[in-house]
């Protein structure tokens, strides 16, 4: 192999530490045996560096390559999607090592580790991702450095220096080219995620779901109004309407259960300001979108349902942007359809027979339907009933009368299903809204961050001259949760975020920990608008507000002039590098004394030692002589000698020399 | 034919153009007028790998992937920069170049030197047809370089344009330079045994003996003098107490031999000289003084390296005169 094409040492083990730091934020993610591999390829690799192993054979090579894929598929069950494109990938990644013999593999697997860093933003865009991959390029990069620094064994700091200032300078056309390269939509259909949990809300809720929900400290989405931020008892964000309960769960009617004629949404009147905002939903596998009602939102893409939720016609698989207007006074639907009217009064046939014969006597005892509702949260409100995160199971057929009558202890899903059963028993026509309620008011930048324990349900019943009413059965219950947000409600019973003892969230009551958390989070939304969330409008806008009209002529300007902005810079500076010369004081003092020599006529010639041309120079000036004859031996001691004893000595030596040859003004004839 | 004659025509304009951009010198310092420079293969690789991020960029609507892509395409910019100052300020130097016979290896010497302080890594140094080697200039400010060619017919030998190449710091980007360092090795003739030198009798011994050091014939005895082998000391005499003495030895060295262009009448120029060249070395490895005579060039006898090196370059360059090619 010719000397070029060797993998030098260092770079090997900066391989070897980009193997493990590419792979590791994609570990859960990808099968236990993976990363068996990982481990197996470093450890037969380095062995081979070692001499104790043997590079693999081609049946090796060919068997290691097909159980690959063996294990892959079966793990998956498929080799196409993006999840078992990632995992072959990484196990390539991973195999190519052992078998990395030239500097030609090495290329491979290095620009191998670039896409592998692409492939990480697939699955998230979050911050600290972001500064991570940046993190692997860098050790990618140093890598490829090394891979061109033969004879260097020494692990040096140099290398990783060189690749993080490439890094640096190449840092501000990327930003350029980041807000100015046009963004087209996609070219063909790519494989999506198929493995990913789907977060958030279900599309379905049975007792004890919504709970379960509220366990998790994550974001499910952040709001930023505006105009005033409304208050927090006022915020229901609403996702998913509920109007069919089968089998103890409550779903969404099918879009073909649905008549044509009601697909639509019925015209509502609106009148005054809306509420203004945009939200940002982190990605949920799922195709329904939140907001306050009633909601309108003029986006590509962005459908509304017959019972005013908005929805997407694709998987929310990426953070997603959108702006909404509200009209919360609005009436909804004041005149009901005699098929809506039906489907939101139906109850399964024989169900929860306790919970209907008092709802049913409930209704007797009061005149309007508006006095049923009282009636009913007035009961929810007066009776032991208790509000709780650890509800207890309900088994059997009639969930509601074991709920009603005998445990009495429930989380929001449990009232409102008891609240929408019983309005419909009471034949109030009534249905179940899910979503999430309030919110967390970021100080920092004024944004409302919603999390998954903000998760809530509650119901909307019909009345006559107000269409589709909100009311939380839960505010009858607890009116601290609607106030004051979960942690608040569940102050006594402590079971806030119980499962997650690390979450910040918890630590709420500690300033720093808090205005950390809520600045951070201030970075992350400003870091989804602008970065993740950049879009072509966004794009367009920015783009109009810099350069005023946008035309080619302008486009190309810009472009080249920042490159020859950052390009010129960096030129100079390496040439310029080339053009200091590091001379030592000694030299430099030593090469004063040549010229003052060459002033009178005595030039150094080339190869001539210090001592010959002491010895011309003596002849040339006997005068001096004795000058001569010290600064010459001075500079021998200096330069030649071993350190001249300690470094006080030479630094006294040097300052010696320095004024010997301040003082040596040799004149001509002299 | 015809395209073959085209590709002669385009080497020897590229030839003449190269000879004006960069002139043959002893000493070569590289600066943008020297220096090329252009995307590997690795880096054509690079870039199709770059297409698929930015299709994957797109079709995803990744804007991180987006990201990654254009940094990693500003960092191939900004590689060209860093791999062009690899060469940048280099300067090289013909040192010397050992003279061989026909067939045989010569060695070029080159001295490679930094201008400044600045690391250069991984440059790859190559004649045409020599050996190759890999420097870099990290802890030395110079280093020699040893390269080894088969040189051709006797005359001078050029080994061509030296190729200096690095692909430093990313391999994304090839940089090179073919320098002339007007550097020649001088290519002896070919040695041809004769039986013997016409027109000499060996035998006759005619002139004074000198002594000298290593010669068979003995002469006679001196005082010992530091830096005598041991094997001429004199151990019998010493055991006779005569004191350490060496022993002498003698070759008639001053025959004045002549080797003369026209001692071979009837061959041709090259096969004269080889005869000439070949009993050159012989007297030579005789430690017998021999002199010159070629038409127009006439080298006194004498002996030893010196002698032996003039006595070689006039037959090398018989008729070439000293123009270089």
């Amino acid at each position: 192999m010719k000397p070029q094409q060797q993998v030098p040492r260092n770079a090997l083990v900066w391989m070897i530490i980009c193997l493990f730091t590419l792979m590791a934020p994609h570990a859960a993610r990808i099968p236990l045996w993976i990363l068996a591999i990982y481990v197996f390829s470093a450890v037969w690799r380095m062995l081979v560096y070692s001499g104790r192993w043997s590079f693999p054979g081609r049946r090796v090579k060919i068997l290691l390559t097909l159980s690959g894929f063996a294990g892959i598929y079966l793990s998956y069950g498929s080799l196409i999607g993006l999840e078992p494109t990632v995992a072959l990938l990484l196990t390539a990644f991973a195999l190519k090592l052992i078998e990395l013999t030239s500097r030609k593999d090495a290329y491979v697997l290095l620009f191998l580790g670039y896409f592998i860093c692409i492939t990480e933003f697939l699955f998230t865009q979050d911050l600290l991702i972001v500064l991570y991959s940046l993190l692997n390029v860098l050790l990618i990069t140093t890598a490829l450095v090394a891979l061109h620094q033969p004879g260097e064994h020494q692990f040096n700091r140099k290398t990783i220096r060189l690749a993080g200032i490439m890094l640096l300078q190449a840092m501000p056309l990327m930003v350029v080219l980041f807000f100015m390269f046009p963004r087209i939509g996609p070219l063909w259909a790519v494989p999506a995620k198929s493995q990913t949990a789907k977060t958030g809300m279900s599309d379905f809720m049975k007792p004890g779901d919504v709970s379960r929900l509220s366990q998790s400290a994550d974001v499910a989405f952040r709001v930023q109004f505006d105009g005033e931020i409304p208050a927090p008892s006022q915020m229901y964000w609403r996702g998913l309407v509920f109007s069919t309960l089968q089998e103890g769960a409550w779903r969404s009617l099918r879009y073909y259960d649905v008549p044509v004629a009601e697909r639509r949404p019925q015209e509502v009147l609106t009148s005054g300001e809306p509420l203004n905002y945009s939200i940002i939903m982190e990605p949920t596998q799922q195709n329904w979108l939140y907001s306050l009602r009633y909601a309108q939102a003029e986006h590509l893409g962005v459908m509304a349902a017959a019972d005013f939720s908005l929805f997407l016609l694709v998987p929310l698989e990426d953070q997603y942007r959108y702006n909404v207007s509200s009209w919360p006074e609005a009436l909804l639907e004041t005149a009901l359809s005699d098929w809506r009217r039906k489907t939101e009064l139906q109850l399964p046939a024989q169900d929860n027979p306790q919970t209907r014969q008092l709802a049913q006597e409930l209704r007797r005892g009061v005149a309007s339907d508006g006095d049923f509702v009282k009636a009913v949260l007035n009961k929810f409100n007066t009776e032991p009933y208790i509000y709780t995160l650890q509800p207890e199971a309900l088994p059997g057929e009639h969930p509601m009368d074991q709920f009603l009558f005998r445990t009495r202890r429930g989380f929001c899903e449990h009232y409102a299903y008891a609240f929408v059963v019983m309005m419909r028993a009471g034949g109030v026509p009534a249905r179940v809204v899910a979503g999430y309620q309030g919110g967390e008011v970021n100080p920092v930048n004024k944004t409302v961050i919603v999390h998954q324990f903000d998760a809530h349900a509650w119901a909307e019943v019909w009345l006559a001259g107000q269409g589709w009413v909100r009311v939380d059965p839960t505010a009858a219950v607890s009116p601290e949760r609607i106030e004051w947000g979960l942690e608040q409600a569940l102050a006594g019973e402590g079971s806030f975020l119980e499962n997650s003892p690390l979450s910040p969230l918890r630590y709420r009551s500690i300033a720093w920990v808090n205005l950390l958390r809520l600045r951070y989070d201030a970075l992350t939304y400003r870091w989804q608008t602008w970065v993740v969330g950049f879009n072509s409008e966004q794009q367009f806008q920015l783009l109009q507000n810099v350069f005023g009209e946008i035309s080619a002529r302008k486009f190309a300007a810009v472009l080249l002039g920042s490159w020859a902005l950052v390009l010129i810079p960096v030129a100079i500076s390496l040439l310029r590098k080339r053009a200091t010369h590091q001379l030592s004081t000694l030299d430099k003092q030593y090469l004063i004394f040549c010229s003052r020599l060459a002033g009178v006529g005595i030039d150094r010639e080339p190869g001539e030692t210090p001592d010959q041309l002491a010895h011309r120079a003596r002849q040339a000036m006997p005068a001096l002589a004795a000058r001569i004859d010290q600064i010459t031996s001075l500079h021998g001691d200096l330069a030649y000698r071993e350190k001249a004893g300690s470094p006080e000595l030479e630094t006294d030596l040097l300052r010696q020399f320095k004024k010997v040859v301040a003082g040596f003004r040799p004149r001509k004839g002299q | 034919m015809q395209k073959q004659s085209i590709r002669q025509r385009l080497r020897t304009r590229f030839r003449a153009w190269i000879n004006r951009r960069i002139p043959p010198s002893r000493v070569v310092t590289l600066d943008q007028k020297r220096i090329f420079i252009f995307p590997s293969r690795v880096g054509f690789f690079f870039g199709f790998c770059l297409l698929i991020m930015l299709i994957a960029a797109i079709n995803y609507q990744n804007n991180m992937s987006y990201a990654l892509t254009f940094l990693l395409a500003t960092l191939f910019i900004i590689a060209t920069l860093h791999t062009f100052a690899n060469l940048s300020g280099l300067t090289i130097r013909a040192l010397r170049a050992q003279p061989a016979f026909p067939g045989q290896q010569s060695k070029f010497d080159v001295l490679i030197e930094r201008g400044k302080r600045r690391d250069h890594f991984a440059l790859y140094m190559t004649w045409p047809d020599s050996t190759d080697a890999l420097v870099s200039l990290v802890e030395e400010d110079r280093v020699q370089v040893q390269l080894h060619t088969a040189v051709g017919k006797r005359g001078w030998y050029s080994p061509g344009r030296l190729l200096l190449e690095s692909t430093y710091p990313l391999g994304l980007l090839r940089c090179w330079t073919w320098i002339d360092l007007d550097l020649y090795a001088l290519v002896y003739p070919q040695p041809l045994a004769s039986a013997q030198l016409p027109g000499l009798a060996t035998d006759k011994p005619d002139g004074a003996a000198v002594p000298v050091t290593g010669s068979d014939d003995f002469y006679g005895f001196r005082d010992y003098r530091r830096g005598d082998s041991l094997r001429q000391i004199h151990w019998k005499g010493l055991a006779k107490g005569q004191g350490l003495q060496s022993k002498q030895y003698a070759a008639y060295a001053d025959r004045s031999v002549w080797l003369d262009w026209d001692m071979f009448p009837g061959l041709g120029i090259e096969q004269r000289l080889s005869h000439l060249c070949y009993w050159a070395l012989e007297f030579e490895g005789r430690n017998e003084e021999y002199g010159l005579r070629l038409p127009g060039v006439v080298i006194e006898p004498g002996m030893g390296e010196k002698h032996r090196d003039r006595v070689l370059k006039e037959l090398a360059l018989y008729g070439q005169g000293d123009k270089r090619q």
